[in-house]
């Protein structure tokens, strides 16, 4: 599957070819990759520089004349690093912005703590004009990006370096709709981004012992369908999810929201905890944060009580 | 130095109960003579798409933009009265999706001058000849983003944009060896002194600034005195956010139209 960080650029190229108002900045990453855009698009690239804050205080500037920016780098440095920028330039303002980070969670595994980032998802949705998009896959970062990167609000798209591998068909990918991966009745299990990989192996071992899952994958997390995500766990009373995102605010709190007034729910939450003082591959470190298939059928059992 | 709008300034703050007096003196006849000399504007069409841009960084400072654009007749009087008032416009920092000419919302400091860079860029872009005027403090400048921000200029030659510093020495507080000159200079900026009180410094200034789409960025590192006018107000103390007594309103205003 293509690399989101490609589609991204691929996308700005056919987007940039049809609205001259695009304008892309960076923070010094992936010029490579968006030199077809730049070709195409004068004028309307700028690698600005290693100042990530006042790159996003620049696009309200950008976006008060009229022009449309996205704003694309390591997502501690856009978010972290930039909140204040970002509320008061865009939030306080009601000015619109579209940033596109790549390095979220842990995806940057061998570089350590200081590139990693779990709250970012829980930090735009605290604004009122916030939306959150986690493409786990290159059609759902393209279709989503074209419906909504004109559309009056604070976008974040948060790119995953590993795309989930499943296939989803452009009918199925909706704004602000979750996607019933698998239908079941024992358990539902709630997940965003690259983890959905690991569900679906999840559930595929727990259908050999007869456990049936509901596998439900949300690209959209701000605004959160909460509606099929209550029908589900109506139905199944069981609830595991799963996220890269920090334990303290993310999914799980998403979910419970969603949930409340269902009587006699099980839930388990799969989430990172604190920093994970660790390197390696993407994979080890989602082992050292317990994001794995094995446990969530682990805690799949545990909740059936098998 | 216009002791009538100083006059407006501190009646409103005291009205009210909150604003930076001293802070507001500091910068007012410099704002006085962009309205009133430098900036094209339309008073009752704000949004106006040929206009010149105007960014008060420093928004603490804002009750000077304020009786400015009330005496220019892009606010209304009823405006400053209400000021501080929850049916109001107005308060300590601009809110600019409220208030009528008020371009960027600031406050805290460091953001209104990188988005002033923005619209600089943005006017590039669109080839657009208006220009971008952004008034900065000395202590601002303090701000990591004030640099971030200007050595972006510089390296996209956004010669439509003109930085303004209110040099009244807040910043030589904390910092006493402060050359904010040569930093400005040295950022790659064409930089001259001015008199921020002095309205043949500031004529003659602005008269030879010549913007344009393609050249160095522009900064007045402009001398001025935090709480010019009031002498006991002036400098750096107590005054920079206190409200006056009734007595020291007294002799303020006696001060001021004497």
């Amino acid at each position: 599957m293509k690399k989101l960080r490609k589609e991204f650029a691929d996308t700005m190229l056919e987007v940039g070819l049809l609205d001259p108002k695009l304008i892309v900045m960076v923070g010094d990453i992936s010029h490579g990759i968006l030199k077809p855009y730049a070709k195409a698009c004068p004028k309307r690239y700028y690698n600005v520089g290693i100042c990530e804050p006042t790159i996003v205080s620049m696009a309200a500037g950008l976006n008060h004349m009229g022009l449309i920016p996205v704003v694309h780098t390591i997502a501690p440095f856009i978010t972290e690093r930039s909140y204040e920028q970002i509320k008061l330039g865009f939030g306080y303002q009601k000015l619109d912005l579209n940033l596109i980070s790549v390095g979220g969670s842990f995806d940057y595994s061998k570089l350590g703590c200081s590139h990693h980032c779990y709250t970012d998802v829980s930090l735009i949705s605290h604004l009122n004009r916030g939306v959150v998009i986690i493409p786990g896959s290159p059609i759902e970062f393209n279709k989503i990006f074209k419906e909504i990167y004109k559309n009056n609000s604070i976008n974040y798209f948060r790119l995953p370096e590993k795309p989930h591998n499943v296939e989803f068909q452009s009918k199925d990918i909706i704004f602000g709709k979750g996607i019933k991966v698998k239908e079941g009745k024992d358990i539902t299990i709630s997940v965003i981004g690259s983890q959905l990989a690991n569900a679906v192996i999840a559930a595929e071992e727990l259908e050999k012992i007869n456990i049936s899952t509901e596998i439900l994958y949300f690209h959209t997390i701000k605004p959160f369908d909460g509606k099929i995500l209550r029908q589900s766990v109506m139905k199944t009373k069981r609830l595991i999810t799963v996220e890269e995102l920090s334990a303290h605010d993310g999914l799980f709190n998403l979910c419970l929201k969603a949930s409340i007034g269902i009587d006699g729910i099980q839930v388990e939450q799969m989430a990172v905890k604190d920093f994970l003082h660790s390197y390696g591959s993407y994979e080890d470190l989602c082992e050292k944060a317990g994001l794995t298939s094995e446990n969530i059928k682990k805690n799949a059992l545990k909740i059936l009580k098998k | 130095m216009n002791k009538d709008l100083r006059v407006k300034i501190v009646e409103m703050i005291k009205r009210s109960g909150e604003g930076h007096i001293p802070s507001s003196f500091s910068i007012l006849d410099i704002i006085e003579h962009l309205y009133g000399n430098v900036l094209k504007f339309k008073k009752d069409e704000p949004k106006w798409v040929d206009r010149d841009y105007f960014i008060l960084s420093k928004g603490h400072g804002c009750a000077a933009l304020y009786v400015v654009l009330e005496k220019y007749g892009v606010l209304k009087e009823k405006h400053l009265l209400e000021y501080g008032n929850t049916e109001g416009l107005l308060a300590g920092h601009p809110d600019s999706t409220k208030v009528p000419g008020i371009e960027a919302s600031t406050g805290s400091l460091g953001h209104g001058f990188p988005m002033a860079v923005g619209l600089a860029l943005g006017l590039k872009i669109l080839k657009k000849p208006n220009r971008v005027f952004v008034l900065l403090g000395d202590g601002e400048c303090h701000e990591g983003t004030v640099w971030e921000a200007a050595n972006v200029a510089n390296n996209l030659r956004l010669g439509n944009i003109c930085a303004i510093i209110d040099w009244n020495g807040s910043a030589a507080q904390l910092m006493p060896r402060d050359d904010l000159i040569n930093k400005w200079k040295s950022f790659g900026w064409t930089t001259n002194l001015i008199e921020g009180h002095n309205t043949e410094s500031l004529n003659k200034s602005f008269k030879n600034l010549k913007l344009s789409l393609e050249d160095t960025p522009k900064v007045f590192v402009a001398k001025t005195i935090k709480g010019k006018g009031v002498s006991f107000v002036e400098g750096h103390g107590m005054w920079h956010h206190k409200i006056p007594n009734d007595d020291e309103m007294v002799k303020i205003i006696k001060e001021l139209k004497s």
